[in-house]
């Protein structure tokens, strides 16, 4: 077992600046630099920073499955130990996108809530991750990992089947009228810039968390595994 | 985790006794059910419960009953299936039966089809007993469309019982049992359960099987997915 | 595939998180010799038993039974193994023939009905077998598990403390069946925390602490006194 280096030496410090600059930036670019949308004015700003976050929580909750597919091949903790990483950091970008997404809907259309397929998509994808977690903290340690795995996997595959069916059902609720939701075609050259760099931000946000997150769980794991061999070389 | 190549030349090269293996498990669940009868009658009684109980939810007005009945129908079944579940991976944790069949078995995903097969024909027996009461109680012909409902409901209770299956074996071990299966389960199910509710509106409204194969093959597509995943991961959830 | 080594243990761990139940456990037990493992609660007998009987999988190690290695060719490990638990694995619904007919079908015995009554004769129960399993009592019960092992005739025995929970009557029953299975050349490898029922038994003892072995030797040598000077020594 290493011991951990001085906290801010390394890697960390190449993490933390590019993520600290990218968020730093991606701020300016949006209140300052990108000019107003003109149908729907100020709160339009609010979409760069939610679909970031839904593009963002798509690729940690891909993590996770890849993460779960490798413990349940490897059988290492480390392994693990990314996939609830990725699960919880992936919940907090999904809680964004559901936060922001009422907050833009209500000036524009009028509603909090609407059933758009991606917000509907989120809105399973928040239960269903959710329960992972629930599912964590609710096992015996021996089984708890690689159930949390199977569940891993079992929910990604699910992903585009719900979102196919979130789409047949969508077709045949009016959308409220009006306002394009921003898609990606359609965007002046500035405000895709402020779109990638926000969506990059947002990317190394994620990963900075999930980095940092399974360095704590590793340090645990490190602590219960010298917590044993003590009580063991005390006991013998 | 063996590849499924390696899983399916194995079956087939004993095929007879994964066969009989199935066979056998089906029997012993169905025998034990039919001495106390308990699941069946909680899965009928339940689905009645909550025909009934959305009946006065929905209020007076018949078209918006009429609406909504296919969502009634779908929910229901959705209960049934999860309380017939829990049951059904109950029996194997006592007295650890599920070890003891573990160790008679070779390839451990007879379990798993066994299982999921136990819980179809319950669902079925279930659906059989209860339709003619919700055609009913909701005031819909059903006979004229009973081929195409018939054939979503078969795929719509492949698809419950095969996800359910899986999900009540995991959980078969954590504390707050009961409340964990619901919750894994629904979300993972709303594929299925947004075509089910569409097959059987459009079903009822008049549309024959050529006009829902979109939500037909979303199920099918659904069913097979689950199924060939729930057979590759059923060994990591038995383990010990 | 006859060799004279039946089972072959390689420096078996089992970990669980970062909880270590057996560390490099090594065992070499030839064909037809006893086995019984004595230990204090905790020291991972009932884990070395699951790791046997393929029901686990081993963290690191090897485990070979019969020359076949139990976790990548379970299926051929599993039909010569006959495992008593601490649970009987019986259905508390179905007769006592119920359910020895289930599991002879289960392990593909052709004939299974008459198999069914054979063993039901073997262990003195062929009155009760029409009666549900939840009307017996615990040593029924008990000789309806040891009928169940039986039923496919295995070369291994594997018995977690089957004397817990019997009467006196009952343990010289099981006394007399293990004794006859003994001589008729099966495998056996017991658990317990009886040591002078163990000790009669067997042809070799062995003590597990803290999910090491830390003694392995001939049990013919010993009598009841001096084995418990040594289990006291070993296990602190």
């Amino acid at each position: 077992m290493q011991m951990p280096r001085g906290r801010y030496q390394g890697w960390y410090l190449v993490y933390a600046t590019a993520t600290y600059v990218s968020m730093a930036l991606a701020l300016w670019c949006v209140f300052v630099y990108v000019p107003t949308e003109k149908v729907q004015g100020i709160v339009q700003r609010i979409f760069y920073f939610h679909v970031s976050a839904a593009l963002t929580m798509f690729l940690a909750f891909f993590v996770v499955c890849i993460a779960s597919m490798m413990y349940l091949w490897k059988q290492t903790l480390w392994w693990d130990s990314m996939a609830l990483g990725a699960a919880e950091i992936g919940v907090v970008f999904c809680t964004m996108v559901l936060i922001t997404g009422p907050i833009w809907a209500r000036p524009i259309w009028g509603v909090w809530w609407t059933w758009d397929p991606t917000l509907t998509l989120t809105l399973v994808l928040w239960l269903m991750y959710v329960a992972y977690l629930m599912l964590r903290a609710d096992m015996s340690d021996a089984k708890r990992t690689r159930m949390a795995a199977i569940l891993g996997i079992v929910g990604f595959v699910d992903v585009p089947l719900i979102r196919w069916s979130v789409e047949k059902w969508r077709t045949l609720h009016p959308k409220p009228v009006i306002v394009q939701e921003g898609g990606s075609t359609g965007l002046p050259p500035s405000m895709m810039l402020t779109f990638i760099i926000s969506l990059t931000a947002c990317v190394f946000l994620c990963f900075f968390l999930i980095r940092e997150r399974v360095v704590l769980a590793q340090s645990r794991h490190a602590l219960d595994g010298l917590r044993d061999e003590i009580e063991n070389a005390l006991g013998g | 985790m063996r590849s499924l190549w390696n899983r399916s030349t194995s079956i087939m090269s004993n095929s007879r006794l994964f066969v009989q293996q199935v066979l056998a498990l089906l029997a012993k669940d169905l025998q034990t059910e039919w001495r106390t009868r308990e699941m069946f009658i909680s899965m009928f009684v339940f689905t009645i419960l909550v025909v009934v109980v959305f009946n006065f939810a929905i209020g007076a007005d018949p078209e918006a009953i009429r609406r909504l009945a296919p969502g009634v129908l779908w929910v229901a079944l959705l209960f049934a299936t999860v309380l017939g579940l829990q049951r059904a991976a109950q029996m194997e944790s006592e007295e650890d039966c599920l070890q003891g069949v573990l160790l008679a078995l070779g390839d451990r995903s007879a379990l798993f089809i066994a299982k999921t097969a136990a819980n179809m024909l319950y669902l079925t027996v279930v659906v059989v007993c209860a339709l003619p009461l919700f055609s009913i109680l909701f005031r819909i012909e059903m006979v004229a469309g009973i081929g195409a409902l018939g054939v979503a409901l078969l795929l719509g209770m492949l698809g419950l019982s095969t996800v359910g299956t899986l999900f009540a074996m995991l959980t078969v071990n954590t504390r707050t049992r009961e409340v964990m299966l619901p919750l894994l389960f629904l979300p993972v199910s709303v594929p299925l359960t947004i075509a089910a509710v569409y097959a059987t509106t459009d079903i009822i409204a008049g549309k024959g099987l050529a006009d829902i194969t979109d939500y037909l093959t979303l199920m099918g597509v659904f069913d097979l997915v689950f199924l060939v995943v729930a057979v590759l991961v059923f060994d990591y959830v038995v383990e010990e | 595939m006859g060799t004279d080594v039946m089972v072959h243990l390689a420096g078996v761990t089992k970990r669980f998180g970062n909880v270590w139940a057996l560390r490099g456990i090594d065992l070499e037990l030839p064909r037809g010799r006893c086995l019984s493992i004595f230990g204090p609660n905790g020291a991972g007998k009932t884990t070395l038993l699951k790791i046997l009987s393929t029901l686990t999988r081993p963290s690191a190690g090897t485990v070979t039974i019969a020359g076949y290695d139990a976790v990548r060719e379970g299926e051929k490990v599993r039909p010569l193994l006959g495992v008593l638990g601490h649970r009987t694995f019986l259905y508390g619904h179905l007769t006592g023939q119920e359910n020895l007919r289930f599991y002879a079908r289960m392990f593909g015995i052709t004939g299974y009905a008459e198999r069914a009554m054979e063993v039901l004769h073997a262990v003195g129960l062929e009155e009760h077998g029409r009666q549900l399993v939840r009307t017996y009592s615990r040593g029924m019960q008990q000789r309806l598990a040891i009928a169940r092992t039986l039923l496919h005739r295995p070369s291994l025995l594997l018995l977690d403390e089957p004397y817990t929970g019997l009467d006196q009557q009952a343990i010289v029953r099981l006394q007399e069946l293990l004794q006859q299975l003994h001589a008729a050349a099966h495998t056996i490898i017991l658990s317990t925390h009886d040591l002078r029922l163990g000790l009669m038994l067997s042809d070799d003892i062995a003590i597990q602490c803290r999910g090491k072995m830390v003694y392995h030797g001939v049990a013919t040598d010993l009598d009841a006194l001096a084995l418990e000077q040594i289990y006291f020594d070993y296990v602190k």
